[in-house]
């Protein structure tokens, strides 16, 4: 039954978009409109990879547009698509935030036709198929650019080239969409049929950064429904290891840790206490060693690969008073994050009207030695979150 | 398959090679001259594709492929309809690992598997558009794809069963369903094929870099998704592996429950996606255990009504965390009143009533401190007993059906790793264990 209708609906998405590229054949208003809906729709859809801010799949469309509108044109569909796009997107609803969006949309868009009327204008405007997709490509390439100029100027943050397959997919698709719509020279000219065909590879691609994002997102959520597992035991604090994480990670990234060891990090944070579950409860009420939790915790995440290092970090954590006895080189400064977090949390019991009374305490607390760069991390993230006053 | 291929198979892909090769001289004969560098082109990415050795199920990999053969087939159909994409197909034979293990027998076969089923297709092909040097336009061109693709996958099937038939000396009635690739990713490929033979016509072979690489990105981003789901699934098993030796009586019991539920899930025909789906929430179905202190689970003898208190509480917390995994919650029972487990539900998913059934099973067929494992065939009949009330008639017949296929034997005799225990287990009646109350020597002990 359901391969039916894949089938039919396989079969009506065709049709349809046939329908449209004839009507829109001879007609440039009728085109730019279904260009202009491409825009907000692409606004939509993001390709989402891993260690990259999200893609908008406009961003091929505004390839398309720069081949098929004059600029006066292009300008009107890309204002009337971006403010169709800045209604309708879902989130949160912010005025302020989705003007800021829509600015930056247009700006990028707008870096888009400027590379193109460039390069056209330095080959005196002569279409061949050389010069025609050098122009695209650069077009294609311009808004990420921008997107990448907007992103450092936020927050000092840069992808790497590795996390760059979605980019290129944008590229090579929205070249390839802009040539399927115009054609180079006098051939190929299949109007808005090419773009709507040459966007099925981007399509796919899409759909597998979004399987890729689903799998990541439900282990997150193991991960977090494991960590809640002792509370709702009544075995630690409510909140706690959640509250954990989330200062852990802010911290981990003030110090500048990598992608893979914030990762390591907020998982170590969220499971430092699963290891109460495995001890037997102590006879008279007391808490359980500390020290005994976390082995026992590390050595349940070790046994498995995918949170081997996140087990190195909570192993690392109740030991790092005691020099000596230091276990895993790698793991040391994530430990020490953790130990200063879990130890925040423990001393404000989740209030942060205690966060001045702890972080003191922290700082002069009995026998305990903090890694002072850690404790100014912890100063640095509650100031920015207003919890604590700025010296 | 195994190491020393019967001699008939050798026969066969020597066969096959020699007909491909045999017409490929013939077509160079009749005078079929196919241009140098798109032949090159088309089969350097063949083979590159091919080659990138990424694991994306079988029946996504052969569709994928087939759009090379498929792209071929309309670049030369003005050209060389027969010799091109006979030529381009072949280029399948250099499979890098055939290669360097030297097993020229899979070299031939696939060599001359997708090169005649290319030069079929073309037929086809040149049957629908009847050859003539201006291609129709695209519309008709890209429904001409579909019998093509159909014919070219139909081929490719027929080569692969018989093959299959001569080596594991079966008939082909057996398997021959189950390597027919039906999904419609058939028809998207071969859809994109013909566009990219058409794109290569008109506008040049750098445009075929153009196409490829986000359908590049596409696929290795899927395999790195199956990739990362298995390790998912493997740390969690690991994970709940580690958390279960806190109840050293009940050692394996999850993955057992795993096990039994994907197998009855295949019974029933779930595609993979729904099986991954059935192994995760079987994994995570006992995981509110983890707030039963030790020493109740560990408790020989009866419990206190206390602690049998904080025993069923952990059905609750199960629940509780299951809610909170997106893609689980589906299959997460509902919660009533006080009573909530993955039996009892006659409306709840068919995922839910699979585990409650691999749940009882295992149960059952497994030594407990308050009462040693059943014999498999009490098993069986305890549950095809409580079929339509308590568990589901369907899920039932398939878990039994499925066991018998594997030919293990579970339950009493047939147990690993039993537990020591400081009071022997008793034997039981034909209480059905795990599932409520259960009756021994005449007195009712709660489990």
């Amino acid at each position: 039954m359901s391969r039916a209708i894949r089938f039919a609906g396989l079969a009506a998405a065709a049709l349809i978009a046939y329908v449209i590229a004839e009507v829109c054949k001879a007609d440039t208003e009728a085109t730019l409109a279904v260009l202009a809906a491409g825009i907000s729709i692409g606004e939509m859809v993001m390709l989402r990879p891993a260690g990259r801010a999200p893609l908008p799949l406009s961003f091929a469309v505004f390839t398309v547009l720069v081949r098929a509108a004059s600029a006066p044109q292009f300008i009107v569909v890309v204002v009337a698509g971006e403010l169709v796009a800045a209604l309708i997107r879902p989130g949160p609803k912010a005025p302020a935030a989705r003007a800021l969006t829509l600015a930056e949309r247009c700006a990028e868009a707008l870096s888009a036709g400027a590379a193109y009327e460039i390069v056209m204008a330095l080959g005196h405007q002569k279409e061949t198929p050389g010069i025609v997709v050098l122009a695209l490509t650069l077009a294609a390439l311009a808004p990420i650019v921008v997107s990448d100029l907007v992103g450092y100027v936020q927050d000092r943050n840069i992808a790497p080239v590795r996390a760059r397959a979605a980019d290129v997919a944008i590229v090579a698709s929205g070249t390839l969409m802009a040539v399927g719509y115009g054609g180079l020279g006098h051939d190929g000219d299949l109007g808005l049929l090419g773009p709507i065909l040459f966007s099925i590879p981007l399509i796919a691609a899409w759909y597998s950064f979004e399987l890729l994002a689903s799998t990541r997102r439900s282990f997150e959520e193991t991960i977090e429904a494991l960590a809640a597992a002792p509370e709702l035991g009544g075995l630690v604090r409510e909140g706690h290891a959640e509250r954990v994480a989330d200062l852990a990670v802010s911290m981990g990234r003030t110090l500048s840790l990598s992608p893979v060891e914030l990762d390591d990090l907020w998982t170590a944070a969220l499971l430092h206490h699963l290891g109460v579950v495995c001890l037997d409860e102590p006879e008279d009420g007391a808490s359980p060693d500390p020290l005994e939790v976390a082995m026992a915790g590390a050595t349940m995440l070790r046994a498995s690969e995918a949170l081997a290092r996140a087990g190195d970090v909570v192993a690392a954590e109740p030991l790092l008073h005691r020099p000596q006895e230091h276990g895993q080189p790698g793991a040391a400064l994530s430990g020490m994050i953790l130990k200063v977090a879990s130890a925040y949390d423990e001393l404000t019991e989740g209030d942060d009207e205690h966060a001045a009374w702890a972080v003191e305490a922290l700082y002069t607390g009995p026998g305990y030695v903090y890694d002072g760069r850690v404790l100014g991390a912890l100063e640095r993230v509650l100031e920015r979150r207003g919890v604590l006053a700025t010296r | 398959m195994g190491s020393q291929p019967p001699r008939s198979f050798t026969l066969y892909c020597t066969v096959l090679f020699v007909i491909a090769v045999g017409v490929a001289v013939a077509l160079l004969v009749v005078g079929e001259s196919p241009p140098i560098q798109q032949v090159l082109v088309l089969g350097c990415l063949f083979v590159i594709v091919d080659n990138m050795d990424v694991d994306v199920g079988e029946q996504m990999g052969l569709s994928a492929s087939l759009m090379i053969p498929i792209a071929s087939i309309v670049l030369f159909q003005a050209s060389a309809p027969g010799l091109g994409p006979l030529l381009v197909g072949m280029c399948a034979g250099a499979y890098l690992d055939h290669v360097r293990t030297g097993d020229w027998r899979k070299i031939m076969f696939n060599s001359a598997n997708f090169g005649l089923a290319a030069l079929i297709a073309s037929f086809v092909f040149g049957l629908i558009v009847v050859s003539d040097p201006t291609l129709p336009p695209l519309p008709l061109l890209l429904f001409a794809s579909i019998p093509v693709v159909l014919v070219a996958s139909l081929a490719n099937w027929l080569f692969v069963v018989f093959a299959m038939s001569i080596l594991s000396h079966r008939p082909i009635s057996e398997f021959g369903k189950q390597v027919w690739v039906s999904e419609f990713q058939l028809l998207v490929f071969g859809f994109l094929g013909v566009l990219l033979g058409q794109l290569y016509l008109t506008l040049g072979p750098w445009v075929v870099f153009l196409f490829i690489a986000p359908m590049f990105i596409a696929r290795q981003t899927f395999a790195s998704y199956l990739n990362l789901r298995a390790a998912h699934v493997a740390a969690l098993a690991t994970l709940v592996r580690a958390l279960e030796s806190k109840d050293r009586y009940t050692a394996g019991h999850v993955e057992r429950v795993a096990e039994f539920a994907v197998g009855t899930g295949k019974e029933l025909g779930f595609r993979q996606s729904r099986l991954e789906l059935v192994r995760y929430a079987a994994l995570m179905h006992d995981i509110g255990k983890l707030i039963v202190p030790n020493q109740i689970l560990n408790k020989p003898g009866k419990l206190t009504a206390s602690e049998y208190e904080r025993m069923r509480r952990h059905e609750f917390v199960s629940v509780e965390l299951l809610r909170r995994i997106d893609f689980l919650a589906s299959v997460v029972p509902s919660i009533e009143a006080d009573s909530v487990s993955f039996e009892h539900c006659a409306d709840a998913p068919l995922e839910t009533r699979i585990l409650a059934v691999a749940d009882a099973f295992d149960a059952m067929t497994s030594t407990r401190a308050y009462r040693r494992a059943l014999t498999q065939e009490v098993a069986f009949s305890e549950l095809r007993d409580k079929a339509g009330s308590q568990f589901d008639g369907d899920c039932v017949e398939a878990l039994i059906r499925w066991i018998e296929a594997s030919g293990t034997r579970y339950g009493a005799g047939f147990e690993e790793n039993v537990a020591d225990f400081k009071e022997p287990p008793p034997a039981a009646g034909t209480g059905s264990a795990g599932l409520g109350d259960l009756a021994v020597d005449g007195e009712r002990v709660k489990q």
